[in-house]
């Protein structure tokens, strides 16, 4: 019973020296503005090698996507309870925002990108299932003397004339995070309109202007070259299409960065090492968070991808933003 | 705030997603029973109605599926594509070769 706790305390204590730099580092640089696009995407090109960073390391770019593989297969089983932990559920809000702000009607295709254990696809499902039900029951309600067969009748063709049944397809790298949506799908009982697909997001397996929305929750941080991901997300949306993507960001207000970043370098790998067991993957996550582009900057690399009407909305205070915008 | 948090958590658990499976979608169900008539072991069966929009990543063409090996063919290239657990794995770097005599050769080194 010693012996873990003293691993414990002595890796806290060392997460902690290594965490009294960065912080500050991290608040005050982003105060004066220091991460152009070339120090976050690519490092210096040595002897033809591209490097990249993983969390703040900086390694190869061609080790990354594997690295990435292997904390997400590390943390599959326990990725849905760590989530409510870390975020102390406040995370089940930000994808209730996301469909409000979708707003997808009855008959629209979604992809569902980095989708892994499928809650954005879900939502979508349950949404489009629930604004149905809302157009039989104005359906029903606009004819003026309903008998029951008239409403009968309604209900009949309402069927008939749905033009598209809407889909909801999950395409992520990992196998594990979409065995485990899937286990989780099985389990509530959602079946029809759900598709799962292994995939990358910088080479998509689907034909051109196939879907109405692109949504990649959580998920374009840990893609290697952003802008492959972007310019494919613009390649597979019909035109009209629209791209969101929900995703960690720039904490505007300073006080709150303080804490927020005090909460994700002291706790949220601790709580990694106590629930998951893995301080390693989580202390990624944290990381992986502090190199992504902040709100303008990455609403500018989506302008450069060919979309229209960029915009961002920022969720508890900047600790989340949703950046939306159409291919036209 | 929390309150309302924590009412959710609770609802959400509890009630989960009501209304999602009386989606009508017969058509749909009846083409996956008929692929799993096929090959009715463990594995969940292939929905074949992925083949509308799945195509090969490296050349964007329309793949043909093999009940046989389980798998989705790009013909032109000459790859095949591995379905486990009914869902295809559509890495490129993950995909087998195959030659031109018909015989397979092993699966390319990928990480």
């Amino acid at each position: 019973m010693a012996a873990p706790t003293r691993l414990l305390l002595r890796r806290v204590i060392r997460l902690s020296h290594r965490c009294n730099n960065v912080p500050a580092a991290g608040v005050s640089a982003r105060s004066r503005c220091c991460w152009g696009p070339s120090t976050c995407r690519c490092f210096s090109d040595v002897a033809g090698d591209r490097s990249t960073h993983f969390g703040f390391e900086t390694v190869p770019e061609t080790e990354k996507a594997e690295r990435v593989y292997k904390v997400f297969k590390n943390v599959a089983q326990k990725y849905d309870t760590m989530n409510d932990v870390m975020s102390l559920g406040i995370h089940r809000l930000w994808k209730d925002m996301l469909l409000h702000v979708m707003h997808p009607q009855p008959g629209a295709q979604l992809l569902d990108v980095a989708g892994g254990t499928g809650d954005i696809s879900f939502r979508f499902l349950e949404y489009v299932h629930s604004q149905q039900e809302r157009q039989k029951r104005r359906m029903a309600r606009s004819v003026q003397t309903p008998s029951s067969q008239d409403i009968s009748n309604n209900y009949s063709t309402e069927h008939e004339d749905t033009p598209q049944e809407s889909r909801a397809v999950v395409c992520d790298i990992n196998k594990e995070m979409l065995n485990v949506g899937r286990k989780r799908a099985d389990s509530m009982g959602i079946s029809a309109g759900l598709s799962w697909v292994v995939g990358n997001a910088e080479e998509l397996p689907f034909d051109d202007d196939q879907f109405d929305i692109y949504t990649i929750a959580f998920g374009i941080r840990n893609v290697t070259h952003i802008d492959q991901a972007l310019q494919e997300a613009l390649r597979v949306l019909k035109p009209g299409g629209r791209f969101m993507c929900l995703e960690f960001s720039k904490v505007t207000n300073p006080v709150l960065a303080r804490m927020y970043d005090t909460y994700s370098f002291q706790m949220i790998p601790v709580l990694g090492e106590v629930i998951a067991g893995d301080w390693k993957s989580y202390q990624y996550l944290v990381e992986s968070i502090r190199k992504f582009p902040e709100q303008e900057e990455f609403k500018h690399m989506i302008e450069d991808a060919g979309f229209y009407c960029v915009k961002y909305h920022n969720f508890t205070g900047g600790v989340v933003a949703l950046h939306s915008g159409f291919k036209l | 705030m929390f309150g309302r948090v924590f009412g959710r958590l609770l609802t959400e658990t509890v009630r989960g997603p009501s209304g999602v499976k009386h989606a009508p979608l017969a058509q749909r169900a009846a083409s996956a029973r008929g692929v799993s008539d096929l090959k009715d072991e463990a594995q969940p069966p292939f929905d074949t109605s992925l083949l509308h929009f799945l195509v090969c990543p490296l050349s964007k063409k329309p793949l043909r599926y093999e009940a046989n090996t389980n798998e989705l063919i790009n013909d032109e290239l000459g790859i095949a594509y591995s379905i486990s657990n009914g869902i295809p794995n559509m890495i490129p770097q993950e995909a087998r070769l195959l030659q031109k005599d018909g015989d397979t050769s092993a699966p390319p080194t990928h990480q």
